[in-house]
């Protein structure tokens, strides 16, 4: 296990007061926020500066971190170096949970905060929504994501999905649990959606039934096709004459093949609508989505003196009458 | 635990949510949500808190809401906005897609 430099991960001095520690918190985490960074490491990096500010925003843990750090940086022991918490290490110290509503989460820590803030984390949190006497409540609801290929949209298709779930263990307090669930994911169902499974969320206590568990849809981005809440875009690159002189060409939807009619002077960028053809309805009575085929113009090389000669012929064919820049000419408007 | 009571339904807008259904699902208590409402935030049908009625789509929203003020600590103006301006990115990348820039 590595040592964990909370400070630097926020990148502030070991003496920065608490205020400099939420503003830099803020900054950080406004930067990464996977809701607001899409790009891959955002979340990781959020975690990472989540935990860093779990325990330093908190004066009793960072005070108990500070305490490991220091004997763990009087020990001469480089970065890189196995980090084991020394025994006893947390006793002096009273942990109050994550200090808010939540109640003990499924939230990745790192292994370091673990050893270091989980039981007791945990076992303080634990105290929250659950503990109150022998009331029957319900379960709490759990949250997951679930990524799928467009074309499982069209098809419908299962999944067999790994969850971390939160449950009570005998003595009352809070453990993850590994679990694989089968969900079914219905034909018709949209980037963005979510799929309630009821009873499958946290367990209730006593006698109070189980929470649900909501999956959150997200296509894998595809190497053809772009979607637009239900309609899908692909792009079809043509020949000159066949968007001149019309055309019969396959296209590719996530559906299978289709044959279709290039009508006569298309120009680039052109759309054709396939109606029906992208996401279909989930259930009678709502629309499908459409497919659009835009179309993009591939010129051949004009590599040999048999294609010169062609696009040659083709200049003196157009004549002079055939201006492509027309549009650019003429005044300010 | 026994998958045989499980019901999988689409979060749509064929269906909707109470005030008490919603805070549940995003975990946020309904103080908090009656203030998103009040900002705009989200905009239930119905008069009063007890005949609100979020539609199905209103759960991505609330749980962005409920990330942004927890996790960002934003105060309901500021995920108001925030959330406007996200709907705003959304759309235009939308039409980026759709002219084949990713």
């Amino acid at each position: 296990m590595k040592f964990q430099d909370y400070y630097q991960t926020l990148g502030v001095a070991r003496e920065a007061s608490q205020d400099d520690i939420k503003q830099a918190y803020r900054k950080l985490a406004r930067k990464h926020h996977p809701d607001l960074n899409k790009e891959t490491g955002a979340e990781a990096r959020f975690k990472e500066i989540g935990e860093a500010y779990e325990v330093l925003k908190d004066p009793e843990k960072r005070a108990a971190y500070d305490a490991v750090g220091s004997r763990y940086a009087q020990g001469g022991a480089g970065a890189e170096q196995d980090f084991r918490p020394p025994p006893g290490w947390d006793t002096g110290f009273e942990f109050h949970g994550r200090g808010d509503d939540e109640g003990f989460d499924a939230r990745d820590y790192s292994e370091f905060f673990e050893s270091l803030f989980g039981r007791a984390a945990r076992a303080g949190a634990g105290g929250g929504p659950t503990r109150r006497g022998a009331a029957n409540l319900r379960g709490e609801d759990h949250h997951a994501k679930v990524l799928i290929d467009l074309e499982d949209a069209y098809t419908g298709a299962r999944r067999s999905i790994q969850l971390r779930m939160p449950v009570f263990d005998d003595q009352g307090r809070g453990v993850l649990q590994e679990r694989t669930l089968d969900v079914t994911i219905p034909r018709g169902i949209r980037q963005g959606q979510h799929l309630r499974l009821t009873g499958q969320g946290g367990p209730g206590l006593g006698n109070g039934p189980a929470g649900d568990l909501f999956l959150e849809i997200e296509f894998n981005t595809h190497r053809l096709y772009r979607v637009d809440a239900r309609d899908v875009y692909v792009d079809l690159p043509l020949a000159p004459w066949e968007a001149a002189l019309g055309a019969s060409v396959e296209v590719p939807t996530p559906d299978g093949g289709v044959e279709l009619t290039i009508p006569a002077g298309s120009a680039a960028g052109r759309k054709l609508r396939l109606k029906g053809k992208g996401i279909p309805a989930k259930s009678a009575g709502e629309p499908a989505g459409d497919l659009y085929v835009v179309v993009a113009i591939v010129l051949p090389p004009a590599g040999s003196d048999a294609s010169r000669r062609a696009y040659e012929s083709l200049k003196s064919a157009a004549g002079s009458d055939f201006n492509p820049r027309a549009q650019l000419q003429g005044g300010r408007t | 635990m026994s998958g045989s009571m499980t019901t999988t339904t689409v979060v749509d807008d064929t269906m909707e949510f109470t005030l008490v259904e919603l805070c549940r699902a995003v975990r946020a208590p309904q103080e908090q949500v009656r203030v998103w409402v009040v900002e705009g935030v989200l905009t239930p049908r119905g008069e009063t808190p007890e005949e609100w009625r979020f539609a199905g789509t209103a759960l991505r929203r609330a749980r962005l809401a409920r990330t942004l003020s927890r996790e960002l600590e934003i105060n309901a103006p500021g995920v108001a906005l925030a959330l406007d301006l996200m709907d705003e990115i959304e759309a235009l990348k939308a039409s980026l897609r759709r002219l084949g820039i990713r």
